[in-house]
This record gives structure tokens, sequence and C-alpha cells, in this order.
């Protein structure tokens, strides 16, 4: 077979909603929340090393991850976890021939529960920790 | 009758493409594909698209009509455009483009060969929707165990393919249209198995159902995938 | 098209990524739950997170939590650079890159659980 010739321009029908259904949108939240994640764990993961530096260093930098930016980009990856999490069970059974006409329904509960469930930890981090 | 505006995307040989607007009269109970042939007819010959069947027979007449994968000689002109609206025809995508609005469908054949795609198969292989189609009583039976035979639903048209956001990054992956050709055959052919279970295979799927939104043929391709996924994983774990 | 290498996306690759998917979900929500609810400073105090690691159930069960999201992410990210067809060559860098990335994530988490366990000691 005659090899195409891969277009990386393609790149942004990755994320281009315009004219993609339910599932297109699946997708590309997925794939979003997805990169925004990797992003998020290897900073995380990064950032605990100040633990074992010792309380000091760790304590001061909690202090200045208290302001409202820190918590609404903390907000966001709670979001992107639980959609990336709860699509990955529509993906999971999906997968398997389960339940794959009833696939936008599941779509639909996978994002109003991340929703909410982000609304939750919004409350509980804005007027707790 | 409507006064409406085809935006039609135009390329010709290496030229970039751009967009060229006409006015056409059309009756809405018309399709997008009757207003194309009569932009060619009354106002440019020159402007080249592929069709013959007019009733989605052939599956040559695939375009995105508004970003849209449609088979245009069944998409209604009322069910996509208001009096007086702009209508934007454009080619397939993820196909090299020939002409205006003619794409290579080379690749996709290629791939139809590839896993053995068949001309009828068993009428107990039809998609799950047409499950209760009833065989004709009037026609005779070699033998009492004989399997009804039909045309299978896919015509080709590559509209799955283009609707694909995997193969829009990545030309080798199946992608819907033959990877459901394989599970209408079934895996007891090993090259089928090793095809489906390939690195261009069920795996490379994201599961954004597109294929299936966009399918004009009934073929379902999203889920006859996921079907194929469910039979090669009880095989790689020795399930069945 | 028949004799293509099974080099790219394979079936336990998908799966693996598929299944560890599943128990990540799990353990997210213990994780979330502890630091977000039960947790008094929400883990949010040098002196409450040494404690919280003393308990040898807790080290266990963040140790499975990393290595599980290091093999997750790393395959997904996989995936999504198969998915922009990159030559044989460069796929095999990447694979390395991957490889090596991953197994000193995964020996950086582990000491800095252990540094952390030690700290309460």
């Amino acid at each position: 077979m005659e090899p195409q010739k891969n277009d990386p321009k393609n790149l942004w029908d990755w994320f281009n909603p315009k004219g993609r259904n339910v599932g297109g949108w699946a997708f590309i939240l997925n794939r979003i929340a997805a990169l925004g994640l990797v992003f998020y764990l290897y900073l995380h993961l990064f950032v605990l090393g100040k633990l074992a530096q010792g309380p000091q260093v760790f304590d001061q930098f909690i202090a200045t991850a208290k302001s409202p930016l820190y918590i609404l980009g903390e907000l966001l990856v709670i979001a992107a976890a639980l959609y990336h999490g709860l699509n990955g069970v529509r993906v999971l059974l999906t997968s398997f021939n389960i339940g794959v006409p009833q696939q936008k329904q599941m779509f639909y509960t996978a994002l109003l529960l991340s929703v909410l469930g982000t609304l939750v930890f919004a409350v509980r981090m804005f007027t707790v920790h | 009758m409507w006064k409406i505006t085809y935006r039609v995307h135009r390329q010709k040989g290496n030229e970039p493409p751009h967009y060229e607007t006409f006015q056409v009269e059309v009756d809405p109970e018309e399709y997008v594909l009757d207003g194309v042939e009569k932009i060619w007819a009354s106002e440019d010959r020159s402007l080249t698209f592929r069709h013959a069947c007019h009733h989605s027979t052939c599956g040559a007449c695939g375009m995105r009509v508004n970003g849209v994968e449609k088979l245009t000689c069944i998409t209604k002109i009322k069910d996509v455009v208001q009096d007086g609206g702009t209508l934007t025809v454009e080619p397939l995508r993820n196909f090299p483009v020939v002409s205006d609005l003619v794409v290579d469908l080379g690749p996709l054949y290629r791939k139809m060969a590839a896993v053995q795609a068949p001309a009828v198969h068993a009428l107990s292989m039809t998609p799950w929707e047409g499950q209760n189609i009833a065989p004709p009583a009037d026609i005779p039976m070699r033998s009492a165990d004989e399997e009804y035979i039909r045309l299978p639903d896919c015509i080709e048209c590559g509209i799955c393919i283009s609707a694909c956001p995997v193969a829009a990054t990545d030309p080798e992956y199946f992608g819907p249209a033959p990877l459901a050709a394989i599970q209408i055959q079934g895996l007891d052919k090993p090259e089928l198995l090793a095809l489906a279970d390939s690195q261009e295979g069920v795996w490379r799927c994201h599961s954004a159902f597109e294929c299936s939104a966009v399918c004009p043929s009934n073929v379902d391709p999203g889920r006859r995938i996921m079907d194929l996924r469910r039979q090669v994983s009880a095989k790689r774990l020795k399930l069945a | 098209m028949q004799s293509t290498p099974k080099t790219g996306e394979t079936f336990w690759l998908w799966f693996t990524k598929i299944i560890s998917g599943a128990f990540i979900l799990f353990i997210l929500a213990v994780h979330l739950t502890v630091n977000h609810f039960l947790a008094p400073e929400g883990l949010l105090t040098h002196t409450e997170v040494v404690a919280y690691f003393q308990n040898p159930l807790v080290v266990f069960m963040e140790a499975i939590f990393l290595f599980l999201l290091v093999l997750h992410s790393l395959l997904g990210l996989r995936s999504i650079l198969l998915d922009l067809r990159p030559a044989e060559k460069s796929r095999r860098v990447i694979d390395i890159i991957i490889i090596l990335f991953g197994v000193f994530v995964s020996l950086y988490g582990l000491w800095l659980l252990n540094a952390v366990r030690t700290m309460g000691s």
C-alpha cells in the first residue's frame, strides 16, 4: 500500500468541536483533560518534593498556594480528574460493547457528575481549606 | 422556490484551496447534491464532484455540508439551510483532494480489500437495528440450513473516515468502515484477527463515535469496533 | 499491510491502560476524600502529612497509586503521540524516553514516600 502523507495541520481536528457530535465532544474533553492531568501529575510530584526539604519549606509553599488563583487551578484539576475518570468508565464499558447505544446518556451523566463534584469541592475548598 | 448561497470549496492541481459562492434557486425539498449539479449545469462546468445513483446506494457523493459529513444525495436542502442562507460544501477530510469536491478514496478501498470486505453476507450479520428484517418467503433455498444472504450496508462512501479524529492525523489507521467489515465477518479467519489486533486495528479507536453519528447507511461502525474489541480481548485473555 | 509489525499500540498496552484507569479512579476517590474531607488540616501542613504517612496502609496505597498513575499517564501519552504517526525511528526514541522517565519518576516517588515516612520516627 502506498503510504499516505500525514498532515500535522490536522492536529486541530482532535480539538475542533465544530460539526462534532456528542461522542466527539466526549473525546475532545477527554483528551484535553488527559493532557492537562499529565502536566499536573508531574508538576504535583515535583512540588511534593518540598516535603523532603522539611516543614519550613513545605509550609511556606502551602501558604503561597492558598491564594484563590491556586485554588481555581486546583479546582480545574479536580474537574479534569473527575471528568476523565467518569468518562473513562464510559470508555471502559463501551470498549466491551456494553451500553454503546447509550453512550450519549453516559457522557451526559459523566459530565453532570463531574460538574456537581467540582462544585462540592469548590464549596469545601473556599470555605474550609 | 428558495434562493440560497452555495459556498463551494474549489481546488485544482497543486493550487491552494479557495471558496467560491454561487446563488442558486432551489426547491427546499431538493437535495444538496441537486444544488451542486445546478451550479455545474448553469454556472461553472469546471466544477468537479462525484455522484452516480442519487439514492444512497453508490456512496460516491459524500461531502462535508456546513462542516458535517453528509451523503449529499439524501440530505435535503431544507434540513441544512434556511431560505436566503448559506450552505458550505467541502470535500471529505482525511483523503487526498483530487479536484474541488472530489477526493481519492483509494486508501479506503485498499483497506477494504485488505480486510476482505464481503460483497454479500449472511442476513444474520445485519446491523443490530435491522435484525428483524424478514427474509422474503418466496425465495427458494437450496437446503434447510442455508442462510439468507444480503448486500452489506456499508457503501464505502468514506464518510466515517472523514469524521474520525484518529484518521485525521494517522492515515494508516484502518478506521471505522474496514474494522466494521472485519466485525461483520467474525474472527474465524486468523488473518482477520491479526489485522484487528494489529497496530492499525481496534486499539487505536478513541471512542468518539463520530463514525456512527455520520454513517448514512446504518452500519454503526463505532459499535462494531467496540464489539470487535470485546471479541479480540476475549481471545487474548483466553476467555473465548 | 499484513506484515506490519506490532510495535505501535498493542492489546496488552491498551488493556493495561484501561485496567490501571479503573484502579486509579477507585484510589483517587480515597485520595480526594482523605485530603479534602477527612484530614483536619486538609493535609496542608508538613506535620499532618508526616503523621498521615505513619500508617503503613497509606504508604502502600500511595505507592500503588503513584505506580498506576505513572503507568496510565505514560501509556496514554504514548497513545496520543502514536496518533500523530511518528516515523519508526522517532517512535523508538519516544518509547525509550517514556520508559526511562517512568522508571525515574517511580524511583523518585518511592524515595519521597520513604523520606516522608521516616521523618516521623
